[in-house]
């Protein structure tokens, strides 16, 4: 059942008068309207939790409500600032939707910038080193594979990327490519 | 704990609440930190020899207006900022008059004195320390009006922190005025001023984390 603003009212002033029994009757119909109010907007919350804070808050402030303005507006104002600060509480354990894919479309992007780089940087480099590199260095095959692969001898890789690989450090500490 | 007992718990304690409850804690920080003030001014800076003479004079007075009209309008806002449903604290803009009037004063003197003397008068002989001692005769004062909000419930904490700061400046410059004998209006309207301000964004800097509830 709600309570209008003018029982509200009237509740209110006569717990500021000291009347518990009020005071009391108060908080217990404020229950329905704040679960209501963060009902409405933040469905996803432990309202139970709010509410509570809430209520300590109408208590432990009530001596700055002023008899001649409007209750609900006063108990609104609280009730938004607590749920704003919930929020901003909760901020560092709230859990990310979505939050692998974001890694795994950053991780992507990475990946490929690097590919990019390496690409970039393998073009300046003789066909022979430059395919040898990425045989042994990128696609993972091992020497003997890679010599098997490009019909060549294994000290003939070796050499290559030895020289590829060189001239590659050479490259990018001068900084030009 | 449920709700229901956290309601009978909080009602076992009501105490009667008077009307004006705001404004009455306000003034209880307020004159706390006043106090510690007005000690390190009388006992640290030593007030000012000849107050007794400059009490008659003019610029004593212009200067208390300034500082104690800013006061006033600061200490204002800050207790409409300290209700959660407070509005904009629009009257703020109070603010104004006073500094408007003190620059007209300051018109007024850089018309009658002759211009090699300006520079003179703008920075006195005290225009680098004047800010600093505003803006740490502030600090009581504004730890006495956290002190305050302690059980207020600001719901704008960046601006109830500014106004806070600027009550708490502005009253710190009022008691300032018991030893600092400058007297020219361009001077407290610049660096009087400034230590106002700097307690002002003191205020607003730490306002959303001391001010939380």
């Amino acid at each position: 059942m709600r309570t209008s603003e003018e029982e509200l009212r009237a509740l209110m002033m006569s717990g500021l008068d000291g009347n518990a029994g009020d005071h009391a009757a108060l908080l217990r119909a404020l229950v329905p309207l704040l679960t209501g109010f963060y009902r409405r907007r933040s469905p996803d919350s432990d309202i139970d939790d709010l509410v509570q804070e809430t209520l300590i808050a109408v208590h432990t402030r009530r001596g700055t409500y002023d008899r001649a303005r409007p209750f609900t507006a006063w108990l609104f104002a609280i009730a938004r600032y607590k749920m704003i600060d919930h929020f901003r509480r909760g901020r560092g354990m709230v859990p990310m939707e979505g939050l692998e894919e974001i890694l795994v479309i950053e991780g992507f992007e990475d990946a490929s910038g690097a590919r990019l780089d390496v690409d970039q940087l393998l073009e300046t480099l003789p066909d022979k080193q430059a395919r040898m590199i990425r045989a042994t260095r990128i696609d993972g095959l091992s020497t003997a594979e890679a010599a098997e692969r490009e019909r060549i001898g294994e000290s003939d890789v070796k050499v290559s990327v030895h020289r590829g690989l060189k001239m590659l450090i050479a490259r990018v500490q001068g900084g030009s490519r | 704990m449920n709700t229901e007992q956290l309601i009978a718990e909080l009602s076992r304690d009501v105490p009667r609440v008077p009307p004006g409850a705001i404004g009455r804690r306000l003034a209880i920080g307020l004159a706390l930190g006043l106090a510690v003030s007005g000690i390190l001014v009388v006992f640290g800076l030593g007030v000012r020899p000849d107050l007794g003479t400059a009490m008659h004079g003019f610029s004593f007075w212009m200067k208390w207006s300034y500082t104690i009209s800013l006061s006033l309008v600061a200490i204002g806002a800050t207790a409409t900022l300290a209700r959660p449903d407070a509005g904009r604290a629009r009257w703020l803009w109070l603010t104004a008059i006073p500094v408007a009037l003190l620059a007209l004063v300051g018109v007024g003197e850089l018309i009658r004195t002759p211009q090699t003397e300006w520079l003179k008068m703008w920075l006195g002989h005290s225009w680098t320390v004047c800010p600093w001692i505003v803006l740490a005769l502030s600090m009581p004062i504004f730890v006495g009006l956290l002190w305050s909000f302690r059980t207020l419930a600001p719901t704008r904490l960046r601006a109830a922190g500014a106004v806070a700061g600027l009550a708490a400046g502005a009253f710190a410059a009022s008691v300032y005025c018991l030893h600092c004998p400058e007297v020219s209006a361009i001077f407290v309207l610049t660096w009087y001023s400034l230590g106002i301000v700097l307690a002002a964004s003191v205020g607003a800097l730490v306002g959303p984390r001391l001010m939380r509830w």
